[in-house]
């Protein structure tokens, strides 16, 4: 492993002319800029096959006068670094090289470009039909642009009725089952296409975005206070995660020092966040496989935690809490104690449950074997999270790139191979069990003191990350001087997630698909924003 | 399984006490702002700009709280100058104040679903927390089966929508579809401060101002999220079993 | 003397019909298929009725033949039912044509097509009442090259007349099986060939002969019938064959076979043994189950009921098995039943089949395209063709009221009579025989619920499903006979059973008809021959109610058994049909008067899942459907390749997927591959031999000699012996000169 400043000279050298190289120590990261041309790919490649950085996602702007691309990578292993790739082009030349070929997670992130900002990835073959429906706008419809015009939009929508979705499976018994937008119970509004010959799923295609709230576009323009709202609420079943992440890119550019009581709870109610999150798909796994006194105990558990939540923080998801500077009230010592207490309590009963499973040769049965994500596929497709713990592919922003004074708390980063379902159940009772540890450390760690600092706003860009329950999450910010958003980009581990669902999904029998969609604890309003 | 019987027995009954008695639980309800608070002037304007979601209207010396915009940002009760009080309650669904099927409370109501009420939730681009919450009336500290209320797959069984989120452009012909498959009498039930209002999504191009600028609501059921407590409530109000919360015209 | 006119008559018409398709103008060729084949057809179908009503055969002995003897013609009332089942579908098929065969003008010869098909008419005339063995084969042979001539009428290329050449060779095959079959019974004979000396000849066979005789014409017939596993030709030839000729051939050509074996095996020499009854038996109920589930696999719509008459003909053999162990086993009346069922089935067949091909041939004509796949929501522009479809696949399904249910129920009704036989190892395979069926009967319901609802349901899953097209009259006539004839033959089984009852009199020498089904539910209460307490029991079981109200006798009754202990089995579907028209018409009179009052019926689109429009790519295919079906009996269908063709582009993005299955009939993997593939090793490993050096063949040729002497060396005389030595000396000669 190199150095970041070895890194930076040895990119010089390979693209001698090309790239430009910058080190930024306080970061720390290291950033090379490089031309919009076939050595992007390159470059690419050299970041991440041989310095082993992982891809993070892509934040695109648009500057006055040119486009701005940032590719962002991060270390997984040693010290905690960044890679950064930026590549820019005048405004009128909306063409880049796609990396996708080399870094096939960097597919989602081209296309959703494309898709909002009408730029084009060259060797990229299928852009188009992504974020924006083709059924309800057109293709020319870029909303991201900063010369969009909302009501020209409206007023010349021209849906293409004919649409239909690409199929790829050639057999003249095919079809494709439709699932969604509505569907079963109480679900989010996702469409899937299932391609089959009637028993196997052959090829599963989750059309998304049906919740596409445009965010992103709607963030600019706000305050740093109104973006927050935006920023803890778009997900709020993760909410405190996305909260704390806009919260921590705020601090980094008006480079606020944060008491260490609000730190300590900030872990606290993240783990919080983290463990509930974590029952309720444990619950969603259970229901999915029919074993009706399992799903009621963990939807008890389930409940009881949001109850904790409630009762600790004034609301059930926790919403309200996370402000730029530390959190908005500051929470007693003692309610702090008596929900530890109490979340090893329901710990406890949620391993009596997980026990209680793993006797269930009917709920093993189900689970093992079903929904396999190889290795090699996980990290192809850069899963994260769960999901990619679940296929030994590890990497957890708390130990990979500490935030919020994670370095000063002890815990494990539970690791599966098989990459089924039942290792993605026994990654999650483990990252429960994980959550619960780090919140016996919390007490010890809260000194007195308050749990916010005023912030007085600067302009400038930063990047605030967090392992959020359903991984890493990225929020990158810029703000002008008087505090105003310029552009908000959320890499959520959901859209990360999606991208890689098929794997799981496929060659697997329809009876296992909500079960496989159960186990893989996806959350479509993360994904679509 | 009979490991799954006695453990299942084993976990006692942990149901609520609603609708019989109130529930007084911790943690069960966000609480809502008090309704109406007297106070200064210059205290209500400065009240007025802090709220994000224009929930809060000041006139003639008192802050009245629009529950149907109100999202429990509790930026309103942070600063020591102007706290409003908090309620603790959930009892907060009320009769949509217009485009509403049935004439609110009045005989036209449908008696039908007085017994039983089969529910068809549609998200219509909800953050999470909404549709958590309905999810969590199946669980055994609420269940809703016991009062007669199911969720069926198919809207072609349902009695009543229950609709979560904004309604973004995206689920907003889905919803249509939806609405337009059930068998009358219908009601449909807009759950949350985003589908009462937009909340903090709407209006922008692609999110309007929530369900009643699709579909005629008939009841709302306010907080963000409304706790699994207020959509119950707002399930027997539809059902006519619960008067809806006293004083609340709409606005 | 009706014989006579009748047969004239028919014989008239269809002579007549050969030379106006002859001279007429092509475009009437079709017309006067119609008219004349008709009028011959009805006449074929009065001479069957005369056969059944008059208690003596009609004969005709033709001229004589020097070292042959005799030729002979006669209609016996076994002739009859078959010359009827066969008229009934000619006529039909004729009505049938006139409109079917439009489409064909202009691109094939019809002179050819109406030429053949009175040919085969006249075949089928000839081998039906054929009372000699030399005018059987001929006659025979003609009807199988015809068959083959119509099959392949519409020939393209070399591929598309491989099936009907697969179809002639097995024919042929068959044929020749039947020859020696006739060889061994008149083998020492009596002088001629009249089935009346042959009947007479053969009391005195050997049990080799017999054997020997049930299996050669087992075979033979078998073939033709399209027992397993010798039916791989029926669904190739099916789909290339146009549909009159498909029905033509599965009501008509394949019933020959059962006669053939009920002929051959019931009548001329009847079994001694149990043994060949079981082979029977066991076949009928093995082909009825490989062929169900090869109609559950199949997508095209013809070889989906290729594969169904493959069942169907499965049933009536095992009905025929049965009644043959029971006639050996010397229980006449249930073996009688066994036969009436069999005959039953037999005639439902050939009229629901030709229903369901006119429909089969109706929409490949109008939409283009007979896969399933690719067909769907024909209903709505078809209403008559899908209810006249449905009235077909109803009865094959054996649904009541329809006839299928009928012959179906009596068939398991007398598989279940096997208790009274004293071998156990027979009653079990009897019960394997029975379940087997039961397991056909579900798979038919899967199947035909398949065939209707891809094709008629849903929506249309191409251009060229959703072309409207009018069905004309003509096929709505020739359909609506069928679909008329399915619910009479369902409904008034009462009236069947006893004309049955007399064909199998005929084999039995018992009236099976009036002892098991007791005809005084036809309002004759003290009938004689049952026994008092019995009757009376029957009255308290409340059989008799309705009889006074009822016009006809409805119940069809199996009884066996003591007045004290009366076994019984009842059905009917006579009196359903009014009590499930009552049930429905109320239904309707209550929704449409009492409920319909508060509530007014909206129609709305489908629900989709709120998907903005459902097109057909997103509907369940046939395959689909079937799938369930072909995971479960994946040992029978047993894909040898079953891969899935991944193409990337840029590195990682998936273009197609394109699934490879390769499927081998389980009769050529199990059976015919190992056995060619055996064969062709043994001539791989004989052609070492073949180097092609003279004096290694002068050493096969000396070496042969030599086994041959000391084989045979009894009567070998000196100088045979030394002869090979000289041919010894004289090669070893040459081969040093060369």
């Amino acid at each position: 492993m190199l150095n970041l400043a070895g890194m930076a000279a040895e990119a010089e050298q390979n693209w001698p002319g090309l790239v430009q190289a910058w080190v930024d120590r306080r970061t720390p990261l290291c950033e090379l800029r490089c031309p919009p041309s076939e050595i992007l790919p390159e470059v690419v490649h050299w970041v991440v096959d041989e310095l082993l950085f992982r891809f993070a996602g892509l934040i695109v702007e648009q500057e006055p006068q040119e486009w701005d691309l940032r590719y962002l990578f991060y270390s997984i292993q040693g010290p905690p670094r960044w890679a950064r790739l930026r590549v820019r082009q005048p405004l009128d030349t909306p063409k880049f090289p796609s990396i996708s070929p080399q870094v096939h997670a960097a597919d989602w992130y081209e296309r959703e470009a494309e898709d909002l900002y009408g730029v084009t990835f060259e060797g990229h073959p299928r852009l188009g039909d992504f974020v924006l429906h083709d059924d309800l706008w057109q293709e020319a419809v870029a909303p991201m642009r900063r010369d969009f015009d909302e009501k020209a939009a409206l007023a010349e929508r021209r849906p293409d009725l004919d649409w239909k979705f690409r199929r790829i499976v050639h057999d003249p018994g095919a079809f494709a089952m439709p699932v969604g937008p509505i569907y079963s119970g109480v679900t989010e509004s996702v469409q899937f296409l299932l391609e089959t010959v009637g028993e196997d799923v052959i090829r599963a295609f989750p059309r998304l975005f049906y919740k596409y709230r445009a965010i992103e576009k709607i963030a600019e323009g706000r305050n740093v206070d109104g973006c927050l709202l935006l920023a803890e609420r778009f997900a709020a079943t993760t909410a405190f995660a996305h909260a704390l992440a806009y919260c921590q890119a705020v601090e980094t550019i008006c480079r606020v020092k944060l008491p260490p009581r609000a730190h300590a709870l900030r872990v606290l109610v993240s783990e919080l966040e983290r463990f509930r999150h974590h029952v309720g798909v444990i619950h969603d796994i259970c229901e999915s496989t029919g074993l009706s006194v399992a799903a009621s105990q963990a939807a008890i558990l389930e409940e009881d935690l949001l109850r904790l939540s409630g009762d600790l923080t004034g609301h059930r998801y926790l919403f309200g809490l996370a402000i730029p500077g530390g959190l908005s009230r500051n929470l007693k010592d003692a309610d702090c104690i008596d929900a530890v207490e109490m979340a090893v309590k329901i710990l406890k009963r949620l391993q009596e449950l997980d026990d209680g499973l793993r006797y269930s040769s009917s709920f093993l049965d189900r689970l093992e074997g079903v929904g396999i994500i190889s290795p090699g596929k996980a990290w192809e497709f850069g899963l994260v999270g769960p999901m990619g713990r679940a296929s030994g592919l590890g990497g957890d922003l708390r130990k990979a790139q500490p935030y919020a004074s994670y370095e000063h708390f002890e815990f494990d980063v539970p690791l599966e191979s098989e990459g089924d379902g039942f290792a993605r159940l026994r990654v999650l009772m483990a990252e429960a069990a994980q959550s619960v540890r780090i919140l016996c450390q919390v007490p010890v760690r809260l000194e007195a003191g308050d749990v916010a600092v005023g912030v007085s706003l600067q302009s400038g860009r930063a990047l605030g990350w967090v392992e959020a329950p359903r991984g890493a999450t990225f929020h990158g910010l810029h703000l002008d001087e008087s505090g105003v958003v310029l552009r908000y980009r959320m890499i959520t581990p959901s859209f990360v997630n999606w991208h890689g669902f098929h794997l799981a999904a496929e060659n697997f029998a329809f009876q296992d698909f909500p079960i496989i969609l159960a186990t893989v604890g996806l959350s479509a309003t993360e994904n679509d924003r | 399984m009979s490991r799954w019987v006695i453990s299942g027995l084993r976990q006692g009954v942990v149901t609520t006490c609603y609708p019989t008695r109130m529930e007084t639980a911790k943690g069960t309800s966000p609480g809502l702002p008090a309704r109406l608070t007297p106070m200064a002037d210059e205290f209500g304007q400065e009240l007025v700009d802090v709220c994000p979601t224009g929930a809060i209207h000041f006139e003639r010396g008192e802050a009245r709280v629009d529950y149907g915009r109100c999202i429990h940002c509790f930026r309103c009760s942070r600063s020591a100058r102007y706290v409003l009080e908090w309620e603790s309650g959930f009892e907060w669904a009320r009769f949509a104040s217009d485009g509403s099927n049935f004439v609110k409370g009045a005989a036209s109501w449908p008696k039908a679903f007085r017994k039983s009420m089969h529910i068809r939730v549609v998200d219509a681009g909800d953050c999470g927390a909404c549709l958590n919450e309905v999810k969590q009336l199946n669980n055994p500290y609420y269940n809703m089966h016991r009062l007669g209320f199911f969720i069926t797959p198919t809207p072609r069984k349902a009695d009543i929508l229950l609709v979560v989120g904004p309604v973004n452009d995206h689920t907003r012909l889905p919803l249509q579809a939806a609405y337009d498959a059930m068998p009358t009498p219908k009601l449909v039930m807009a759950v949350g401060a985003c589908a009462l209002s937009g909340g903090v999504f709407g209006p922008s191009f692609v999110t309007g101002t929530g369900v009643k600028d699709v579909l005629p609501v008939d009841i709302e059921v306010p907080g963000s999220p409304p706790p699994p407590l207020a959509i119950l409530h707002g399930l027997l109000v539809a059902a006519g079993r619960k008067p809806p919360m006293p004083g609340q015209d709409g606005r | 003397m009706f014989f006579t006119v009748f047969a004239v008559l028919f014989l008239a018409f269809s002579v007549a019909g050969i030379v106006c398709a002859l001279l007429s103008p092509e475009r009437g060729v079709a017309l006067s298929l119609g008219c004349f084949g008709g009028v011959a057809s009805v006449a074929m179908g009065a001479v069957g009725v005369c056969a059944l009503i008059s208690d003596t055969p009609f004969e005709v002995r033709l001229w004589s033949v020097p070292t042959v003897g005799p030729l002979m013609l006669s209609v016996d009332k076994l002739s009859g039912l078959f010359l009827l089942v066969s008229a009934f579908v000619f006529l039909a098929t004729s009505i049938y044509s006139v409109e079917y065969l439009q489409a064909y003008l202009k691109h094939f010869n019809l002179r050819t097509l109406s030429v053949c098909y009175f040919a085969i008419m006249l075949a089928v005339g000839l081998v039906l009442s054929a009372a000699d063995a030399l005018t059987f084969l001929v006659s025979w042979e003609l009807m199988s090259l015809f068959g083959y001539a119509l099959v392949n009428y519409q020939k393209r290329d070399e591929q598309s007349t491989r099936p009907g050449y697969l179809m002639l060779v097995m024919g042929e095959a068959g044929f020749v099986a039947v020859v020696l079959a006739f060889l061994v019974i008149g083998g020492r004979g009596p002088g001629n060939l009249l089935f009346s000396s042959l009947r007479l000849h053969s009391a005195s066979l050997g049990w080799h002969a017999r054997w020997a005789v049930f299996l050669l014409s087992f075979f033979g017939f078998g073939v033709k019938t399209g027992l397993a596993p010798f039916n791989r030709w029926l669904p190739q030839a099916h789909p290339i064959a146009p549909a009159n000729v498909s029905a033509v051939l599965s009501g008509v050509l394949l019933n020959l076979g059962i006669y053939g074996i009920i002929r051959v095996n019931a009548d001329l020499t009847p079994l001694a043994t149990a043994g060949p009854g079981l082979v029977v038996l066991l076949v009928g109920a093995f082909s009825a189950l490989m062929g169900i589930m090869y109609a559950n696999r199949d997508n095209d719509m013809k070889a989906m009921l290729a594969n169904s008459s493959i069942e169907n003909m499965g049933i009536i053999t095992t009905a025929l098995g049965a009644g043959l162990v029971f006639m050996t086993f010397h229980q006449p009346l249930l073996a009688g039943i066994a036969w009436i069922a069999a005959f039953y089935q037999m005639t439902n067949h050939s009229v629901y089949k030709s229903l369901l091909f006119f429909g089969a041939g109706a929409i490949d004509r109008n939409s283009g395209t007979r896969l399933m796949d690719r067909l769907g929501g024909l209903s709505k522009h078809m209403p008559l063709l899908a209810a006249l479809f449905l009235a077909g696949a109803l009865s094959i399904c054996a649904l009541p009221p329809t006839n299928g249910f009928v012959s179906e129920w009596l068939t398991l009704q007398c598989l279940l009579q096997s208790s009274v036989l004293a071998s156990r190892s027979v009653k079990v395979l009897f019960a394997l025989a029975g379940a087997g069926l039961a397991l056909t009967a579900g798979l038919a319901v899967t199947c035909f619920v398949k065939a209707y609802a891809m094709t008629f349901l849903g929506i249309p899953r191409s251009n060229q499903a959703r072309q409207r097209a009018r069905v004309r009259f003509p096929i709505r006539l020739a359909m609506g006979l069928g679909a008329v004839s399915c619910l009479l033959l369902g409904v008034l089984p009462t009236y069947v059973i006893p004309i049955l009852g007399r064909v199998s009199e005929l084999l039995t020498g018992v009236n099976a008809a009036a002892a098991l089904v007791p005809p005084f539910f036809n309002g004759a209460p003290g009938h004689s021959r049952l026994p008092h307490s019995f009757l009376s029991d029957f009255h308290n079981l409340g059989a008799q109610v309705g009889q006074n109200l009822l016009p006809a006798p409805g119940l069809v009754v199996l009884h066996r058994g003591h007045a004290q202990n009366p076994v019984v089995f009842a059905m009917s579907t006579s009196y359903m049909l009014p009590v499930l028209i009552l049930l429905a018409s109320t239904l309707f009179l209550a929704v449409r008067f009492v409920l319909a009052r508060r509530s007014k019926t909206v129609r709305k689109p489908v629900w989709a899942g709120g998907l903005a429009s459902l097109f057909p790519e997103l509907t369940y295919t046939a395959t689909g459907f079937s799938s369930p079906v072909r995971v479960t009996f994946n040992a029978v269908f047993h894909p040898q390749m079953s891969e899935e063709r991944l193409e990337l582009i840029a590195g990682h993005f998936r273009n197609s997927i394109t699934r490879v299955v390769g499927e081998v009939h389980v009769f050529d993997r199990v059976l015919f591959q190992p056995l060619v593939n055996r064969a062709s090793h043994i001539a791989r490993t004989l052609s070492r031999m073949h180097h092609g050096r003279l004096n290694a063949y002068s050493a096969y040729v000396l070496g042969t000699l030599f086994v041959v002497l000391l084989l045979s060396r009894t009567q070998v005389e000196e100088h045979v012996v030394l002869s090979p030595a000289l041919i010894l000396i004289v090669a070893l000669i040459l081969d040093r000169l060369l």
